[in-house]
């Protein structure tokens, strides 16, 4: 018998923090972040202990390259350091480069659905300010073809994601000034976004649209073809926590959560130019990435108008522009429209990235799609605080990995 | 922006820029000079003086502001806690309603706060649409605090700043200086020791901030605010800290180019070696941070005792009393000790102390255990932590892995 798939909670920690400074070790963020989740869930770890005893619980790990990092391998086992409640629980890293914690909530819920766990305890995290950012960019070289398509390239995935802005212009005929202000204008809502997201690494920082449009200048270099730094999100030390439950522990306890209305999971080529190439045909430039909406909303049995906000992998204001069509919003190649008439705003009809996405909130790259998720969780369950929005029955998620290869969309709605 | 001459605003401006890495925002800050201070007031619907701490040079320019300023318009002090009343004083009856004290912390893209200061002059709707702007657009953690001398976030730091100093003289054969900045270091919930950071501000702006809050305050904490006689002869022949490379710390470059920090040795009167003093509740509380064990670290502060322990205690149960009784008289609300050392000195904030400590005991039973009686009589301990307030921060971020 199959089960929905319902959210319990989750939490996250404050992306402001540099764990490096603090002296601290991949163990404190997890006690942290793992404590913080099961208490938001409801959960202790004498109740893990409990689910345990039957093999009702296991846990699923989202990392990228913590080998790198932190010179950190087996990040399943990992988790029996934060507690001993772990001893026996069934527990596995998932790697999808940028879409880690993605995988890990994708086979998280299918085992919910599946019937064979009641709780499943998903933890998404990167610590990514051990090495300096040319370092940290070389690493991350890594989620795309690294032999031919980063090693010794400086800051490699700007200058992808540049390539992306780059064929929108001769793809669509869109006047360059418009779509350089249409991306000056994503990176100012996500940066104003964050500011009332009590967890978002840019909170206090300076950003305006005048500011993200002066590309060039001593405070906003170049980084990758015509985006800038404005253009980018950040390099952030941080974790986050989503708790899944079958309809049995629902039951029994009496709850009312979210649940997984679908999901969409997509692998597009691994090298950017085959993407470009193989899609020349298409009205897409990301036609994979097109396709796991598109499953979503057909798994889910909900379109466009069902969807309240988004939550979207703005590595670079290239890669929320390409999502604004991908979702449906806009034709592809009309995006401008969709921005600069507000509709993706805060206070607009179809509100993405509403906690301020990667740009805003920070990109520890291994716990962005755990991050995302939990956004749909606290817009949906209404516990979002500041950065809360008026409407959000249901919101969609798109996290990517590498130059758009790995692609995963999840639907959370009301129970 | 208005400053001695042109080139220097300009240079201001540019910095300002840098400082938040925004180069559009240069455009915004108009070079001028003194001699254009009158067009630059009477154009402007909010004037903001942030010039030398010193009572008379505000009064002067607070005066000539005030000879241009519009009706309308607002006047505002940046000063760190001279009497805003006396200031609002300098300007004509008319304006004085347009008033108030509008403290900013360093550096203002990684402390929040603004202390804000209304005067019994003060139009209550412009101190209002001021605060909103404050918040709303500069981002600013924004607490009213009253007329004090050193407003509340200095009174309260410079409370625990100065009684490091003043421990560092009585303790002078044990190491002095360093060896209570080594059992008051991050691990107790900072960025840096007390010590270092008196070191980075300058001990003559020590020295001013802790001379106006002893001549000028009467509580029972008004002796800490003594400033020790050793450090005022530091003072005496420039040796102010970091600035002057020299003051508590010294860093000194040996053959080679080698960096060596060194530290005053207040009993011989010259600059050793920074000693590692290894105390072993410090290495314990830093090796169970590094994991995470907060519970733990917290048992080892209460459990030890050792004597540096027991200090390093103490001070963290006087600075709760301190900054909560202060924050009655200063403050509006029990919250505002806790907004203004986390947002102006990133310190863990009484209150969340507080939560620490409760992981492994009770807080008012350690506290009648270990204080002085002369505090518990000065202090109603019921009271202060009556209502069970809890810390709008995380102590976690604030207790750092590192002495």
């Amino acid at each position: 018998m199959t089960s929905r798939i319902h959210v319990l909670g989750g939490a996250q920690t404050d992306f402001e923090r540099n764990w490096t400074k603090e002296g601290k070790n991949v163990i404190a963020l997890l006690k942290e972040v793992v404590s913080d989740g099961l208490a938001d869930a409801g959960l202790c770890y004498e109740d893990v202990e409990a689910l345990n005893r039957d093999n009702r619980v296991a846990c699923f790990v989202g990392n990228f390259i913590a080998e790198r990092y932190i010179d950190q391998g087996h990040l399943g086992g990992l988790l029996t350091e934060v507690d001993e409640a772990f001893y026996g629980v069934p527990s596995a890293r998932y790697e999808a480069a940028c879409a880690s914690s993605s995988a890990a909530i994708d086979a998280a819920a299918a085992k919910i659905q599946n019937g064979d766990y009641d709780v499943t305890v998903v933890v998404g995290w990167e610590l990514m300010k051990t090495v300096d950012s040319k370092t940290c960019g070389d690493f991350l070289g890594r989620a795309a073809y690294y032999e031919t398509e980063a090693k010794g390239i400086e800051f490699p995935f700007p200058k992808l994601f540049g390539r992306l802005a780059d064929e929108y212009l001769s793809r669509y005929d869109t006047d360059e000034a418009l779509l350089m202000d249409s991306l000056a204008m994503i990176s100012a809502k996500n940066y104003a976004n964050a500011k009332r997201n009590p967890f978002a690494q840019t909170r206090k920082w300076f950003m305006s649209r005048e500011q993200a449009s002066q590309r060039g200048t001593e405070t906003n270099p170049y980084v990758g073809g015509r985006l800038a730094v404005s253009d980018c999100s950040q390099i952030t030390d941080g974790a986050a926590v989503v708790i899944l439950a079958s309809d049995v522990y629902v039951k029994q306890h009496g709850l009312s959560c979210p649940v997984i209305k679908g999901y969409g999971h997509r692998v597009a080529p691994m090298v950017f130019q085959k993407t470009i190439d193989e899609s020349s045909d298409s009205r897409f430039v990301l036609p994979w990435t097109r396709q796991t909406v598109l499953d979503a909303y057909r798994r889910s049995g909900l379109s466009l108008d069902d969807i309240d906000f988004f939550e979207t992998h703005d590595c670079f204001t290239s890669s929320e522009y390409a999502a604004i069509s991908a979702f449906g919003i806009t034709e592809p190649g009309e995006e401008y429209r969709a921005i600069q008439d507000g509709v993706t705003a805060f206070d607009g009809p179809k509100p993405i990235n509403p906690s301020g996405g990667l740009i805003g909130c920070g990109h520890p790259v291994g716990a962005s799609g755990a991050r995302m998720f939990l956004d749909l969780y606290r817009q949906v369950s209404g516990t979002a605080g500041a950065y809360q929005l008026p409407k959000s029955d249901t919101g969609m998620m798109l996290n990517i990995g590498g130059s758009a290869t790995t692609n995963y969309v999840f639907v959370v709605s009301r129970g | 922006m208005v400053s001695r001459d042109i080139e220097s605003s300009r240079r201001a401006a540019r910095a300002a820029a840098q400082s938040v890495k925004a180069d559009s925002i240069v455009k915004n800050l108009v070079p001028a000079d003194y001699s254009m201070l009158a067009d630059c007031v009477c154009e402007s619907d909010l004037v903001f003086e942030s010039v030398a701490e010193d009572l008379e040079i505000k009064l002067d320019v607070t005066r000539r502001i005030g000879d241009s300023l519009r009706d309308d318009a607002i006047a505002c002090s940046g000063t760190s806690g001279l009497p805003i009343t006396t200031l609002a004083e300098a300007l004509p009856e008319r304006l004085r309603s347009n008033y108030f004290g509008v403290h900013m912390y360093n550096p203002p893209y990684n402390m929040t706060l603004c202390e804000v200061t209304p005067t019994l002059y003060t139009n209550r709707v412009m101190f209002d649409v001021t605060r909103t702007y404050l918040t709303d657009v500069l981002g600013r953690t924004v607490v009213e605090v009253k007329d004090s001398p050193g407003f509340l976030g200095n009174r309260i730091g410079f409370y625990f700043i100065n009684k490091a100093l003043q421990y560092a003289d009585q303790y002078k054969f044990s190491g002095g200086i360093d060896y209570i900045d080594a059992i008051l270091g991050p691990f107790t919930g900072r960025t840096m020791a007390p010590l270092t950071t008196s070191d980075f501000v300058g001990l003559d702006v020590h020295r001013a901030i802790v001379d106006n809050i002893h001549t000028n305050t009467s509580d029972y904490a008004r002796e800490t605010f003594v400033f020790p006689e050793f450090a005022k002869q530091l003072v005496e022949v420039g040796r102010l800290g970091r600035k002057s490379n020299g003051g508590l710390y010294k860093m000194e470059v040996r053959d080679g180019g080698s960096k060596h920090l060194t530290v005053y040795d207040i009993t011989m009167g010259t600059y050793r070696n920074k000693l590692d003093y290894g105390f072993p509740f410090a290495e314990e509380m830093v090796a169970d941070l590094r994991v995470g064990d907060y519970s733990h670290a917290v048992e080892t502060l209460v459990g030890n005792r050792s004597s540096e322990a027991q200090m390093c205690l103490t001070f963290l149960l006087e600075y709760v009393i301190y900054a909560l009784s202060t924050s009655g008289e200063v403050g509006y609300d029990i919250h505002s000790a806790d907004d203004v050392m986390a947002t102006g000195f990133n310190w863990c904030p009484p209150l969340a102390v507080v939560e620490a400590i409760q992981l492994v005991a009770d807080f008012k039973a350690l506290a009648r255990e270990r204080l002085s009686e002369s505090i518990l009589d000065a202090v109603d301990l019921d009271r202060l932590l009556a209502d069970g307030a809890r810390s709008k921060y995380d102590y976690r971020t604030y207790l750092r892995s590192a002495k």
